[in-house]
């Protein structure tokens, strides 16, 4: 994936690797990379995502990324989700949650998004799946080439996006496997390929339940429909196990659990991740980052990311809260 | 005690149609009537009585002259039914009960009780037909069914009241059938019209395995638009003694080709002390049918009884269901699904009367409108009096509106009276939840299919209460079609 995707990103003037002509005929239903802000030379890729921004902030976010060019993957260094002064209002009442949000995820790369209650850390999360509930008025979002707020979100979550929700609704009257079949059958409908029956869909999903440690009874009972808060975020991982996806975005994952559980979670999570898919973590505590290991941690106040840095930023945040970072 | 009007978005009033009024038209006859209805404004009465009157006739005609003298209950219900009738006005917007519900579409028909039962080679067509063991009304006519009573348990009697050998249970039935001062036009019109009545009879602490499954089929009916409408009055009456256990499934269909037909039936289901009765009621009648149904249930101490109904046919559905109370510590449930894919009524008029300690009793009903010209009617009404304490009632209805002008029309009502009870009501009305909604968007799944998932799965909950498999797939099969044939229709 990250081939083609390179590839399309590539200025036109790059002279042809034989392998092209292999991946070129996959490389055609690609969607175009159109109004993909093309990076600027090679040498300073990581640096043009950020360069225009006129805010200071943008001083340690270009001096964190130039180093992660220099280790890593190395390779494919398109990113897989670009976000650039994004803004967004809540739909109804016009009030402006995001203020300018810029933020560069990589292929295996994790993240984590940290900041006090309201700060907009869990609006970033919906608005980059599409919730209906907020109104994007500025920015650019690119997902894998593509621009991501042209699309619906049922295309988001089809183009490899994933979110876990906060607090998953109830859908009473839908059986938890049948709303799982309906998804990954929709998925699999997207990649062209053959709709699963119930029975074949069974035996798939059968050995992830083990990854999420739940009962096969789990599968019968409706979508979340009295499920305690242990349960949910299983569920909502369970589903990540199922569809898949090149971007996880765990919004407050954490939240609600107990050790064990919590230890349960972030093993299903780390058994998930691969070289080319990334995460991306909504949380208020420095607890869930000892299970899933950041490579980046972002401070988020007021609509903005005001600082990013490397793991260490956690135990500064744990030792002298919000305010000694937001003064900074 | 307000009823609610709710239209969706578009708001459109609910325009009652106007009765053709014919003002003082001359008092044809004075009918000693001691009226406890709300008194009329206009003499209009005097001219809906001569269309009762003629409909009466019209029935007598249709009574197989053999069945009156044979048995003395029936007899007795006919003499009945006779005398209310006549006076009983046929209902019009102004009386209470039938303020949302317009029954012009049968009174404009031309109504022709059904006198013989079909010939026998429908008859064999309509048990080919069958999958499960049952007892088959066609055309209101109790006809001989494959089904053997020896599968029964001693004791029990399931059959026609003319070929009740027992006079034991004869007696029994004597005492308490039609034993009921609640009833409206339609049930007299049963009472009267029945050319049978099917007894469900279980002896004391016998508790029946298979459940009761009685198939009425509408065999006799007019084309769809015609102005012809055949009319049955398919009546049985369920007793079950102290301890007792039964299940019992109905279910109302048509024969292929059958649109137009009015069906009028009556269950009267009388639960003995600590006895549980279970009943699933499933109406799948043409989409040109009118269908009305009466359910009167009685419950001693300590009884039980369940239903759980699904409705989905008929240009005009109406189910009347009322449980009376006639002991302490009695459970009653009542779980309802109306679907209106076309241009429908669906009404359900409940009503539970608690006045014995300890009742319980919880109610839920579900509704969808997917026309434009769709509509819902419910009156919930729940009486706690006052020796009813320490009641448990619990009602809810949900309602769920897909059309512009689609209309439902609910009116949750508890009238309580007792001062030591617990009760709880509430009623919404909605489109689908835009949360739930993109809950399935955020995995990948396109609105249409999301919308279609989640409105058959408010029905679900209701349907998943139908206490037979065999039965609750068949219902899921038959809504999931009709959901489908209206995505198509739109589309």
């Amino acid at each position: 994936m990250a081939w083609q995707i390179q590839c399309t990103a590539s200025p036109p003037p790059l002279p042809s690797f034989p392998p092209f002509t292999l991946k070129s005929t996959s490389s055609i239903s690609l969607p175009l990379p159109l109004p993909l802000p093309l990076p600027l030379p090679r040498s300073s890729r990581f640096r043009s995502t950020h360069a225009p921004s006129p805010r200071p902030i943008a001083a340690s976010f270009s001096a964190v990324e130039s180093t992660t060019s220099t280790d890593g993957l190395g390779n494919s260094k398109t990113p897989l989700l670009e976000v650039k002064g994004l803004t967004a209002v809540i739909a109804e009442t016009k009030q402006e949650i995001l203020k300018g949000v810029d933020l560069v995820i990589h292929h295996g790369e994790i993240h984590a998004i940290m900041g006090k209650n309201g700060s907009g850390k869990s609006t970033f999360s919906k608005v980059i799946v599409g919730h209906p509930d907020y109104e994007v008025t500025g920015g650019d979002v690119v997902f894998k080439g593509e621009n991501l707020l042209d699309m619906e979100p049922e295309e988001r979550s089809l183009a490899g996006l994933f979110m876990s929700f906060q607090s998953p609704v109830e859908i009473p009257g839908v059986n938890n496997i049948d709303f799982l079949h309906m998804a990954y059958n929709a998925r699999r409908k997207k990649l062209g390929e053959p709709e699963l029956g119930p029975l074949e869909f069974y035996a798939y999903i059968y050995p992830k339940l083990d990854l999420v440690n739940m009962k096969t009874d789990f599968l019968n009972r409706n979508v979340n429909e009295g499920f305690s808060g242990g349960e949910r975020k299983r569920n909502e991982i369970l589903q990540l196990a199922v569809l898949g996806a090149d971007l996880a975005i765990l919004d407050e994952i954490d939240s609600g659990l107990d050790v064990d559980a919590l230890r349960d979670v972030a093993k299903a999570v780390n058994g998930l991740l691969t070289p080319t898919n990334s995460v991306l973590m909504i949380t208020h505590y420095r607890r869930l980052l000892e299970f899933i290991k950041p490579t980046f941690i972002h401070i988020m106040e007021n609509g903005r990311i005001i600082k990013t840095g490397d793991s260490s930023l956690a135990e500064v945040l744990e030792e002298k809260g919000y305010t000694a970072i937001s003064a900074a | 005690m307000a009823a609610l009007t709710f239209t969706h978005q578009n708001l459109l009033h609910f325009t009652p149609k106007l009765m053709t009024s014919k003002p003082y038209l001359k008092p044809k006859r004075t009918k000693t009537k001691l009226s406890i209805q709300t008194i009329r404004e206009s003499p209009q009465a005097s001219f809906t009585d001569q269309f009762v009157l003629q409909l009466a006739d019209s029935l007598e005609d249709s009574l197989p002259s053999s069945s009156s003298s044979s048995s003395l209950p029936l007899q007795k219900l006919r003499d009945n039914s006779s005398e209310t009738l006549l006076s009983t006005q046929w209902p019009s917007r102004k009386d209470e009960s039938f303020r949302f519900t317009d029954t012009s579409f049968i009174k404009n028909s031309d109504i022709n009780p059904i006198s013989h039962p079909p010939n026998s080679l429908d008859l064999l067509e309509v048990s080919r037909d069958t999958q499960f063991e049952s007892f088959n009304f066609v055309d209101g006519f109790l006809v001989d069914s494959s089904f053997s009573s020896s599968n029964l348990p001693d004791g029990v009697y399931v059959g026609s009241l003319s070929k009740l050998s027992s006079e034991g249970i004869l007696k029994r039935v004597c005492e308490l059938l039609g034993d009921f001062e609640w009833g409206d036009l339609f049930w007299s019109v049963n009472g009267l019209g029945a050319p049978d009545l099917m007894v469900v009879y279980v002896p004391e602490g016998c508790r029946v395995e298979n459940p009761i499954y009685l198939k009425y089929v509408a065999v006799e009916g007019a084309d769809k638009g015609s102005k012809k409408m055949p009319l049955s009055n398919p009546r049985v009456f369920v007793l079950v003694e102290k301890g007792g256990e039964v299940g019992i499934v109905e279910e109302f269909v048509a024969k292929v080709g059958s649109e137009c037909y009015w069906t009028n039936s009556v269950l009267e289901v009388v639960v003995g002390e600590g006895a549980k009765v279970s009943h699933s009621y499933v109406q799948n009648q043409s989409l040109s049918a009118a269908h009305i149904k009466w359910t009167s249930v009685r419950q001693e101490k300590t009884s039980t009884y369940e239903l759980v109904e699904v409705s989905t046919g008929g240009k005009l559905s109406r189910h009347n269901v009322h449980v009376q109370q006639l002991g302490s510590d009695t459970v009653t449930e009542l779980t309802t699904f109306h679907l209106s894919v076309g241009d429908q009524t669906q009404d359900l008029h409940s009503r539970i009367v608690l006045d014995y300690p300890r009742g319980y009793s919880q109610q839920l009903h579900k509704c969808i409108v997917a026309h434009s010209s769709g509509q819902a009617v419910f009156d919930g009404n729940v009486k706690v009096n006052r020796y009813a304490q320490q009641t448990d009632a619990g009602q809810l209805t949900r309602s769920l509106l897909l059309e512009p002008r689609a209309t439902v029309n609910v009116k949750p009502n508890l009238q309580i009276i007792a001062d030591d009870v617990k009760c709880s009501h509430g009623a919404a009305i909605s489109d689908l939840e835009d949360s739930q909604l993109f809950y399935f968007q955020a995995r990948g799944i396109d609105l249409e299919t999301a919308r279609e998932a989640l409105v058959f799965s408010f029905g679900t909950e209701v349907i998943d209460k139908l206490p037979y498999s065999f039965v609750q797939k068949q219902v899921k099969d038959h809504v999931k079609a009709l959901l489908k044939s209206r995505r198509k229709g739109s589309s």
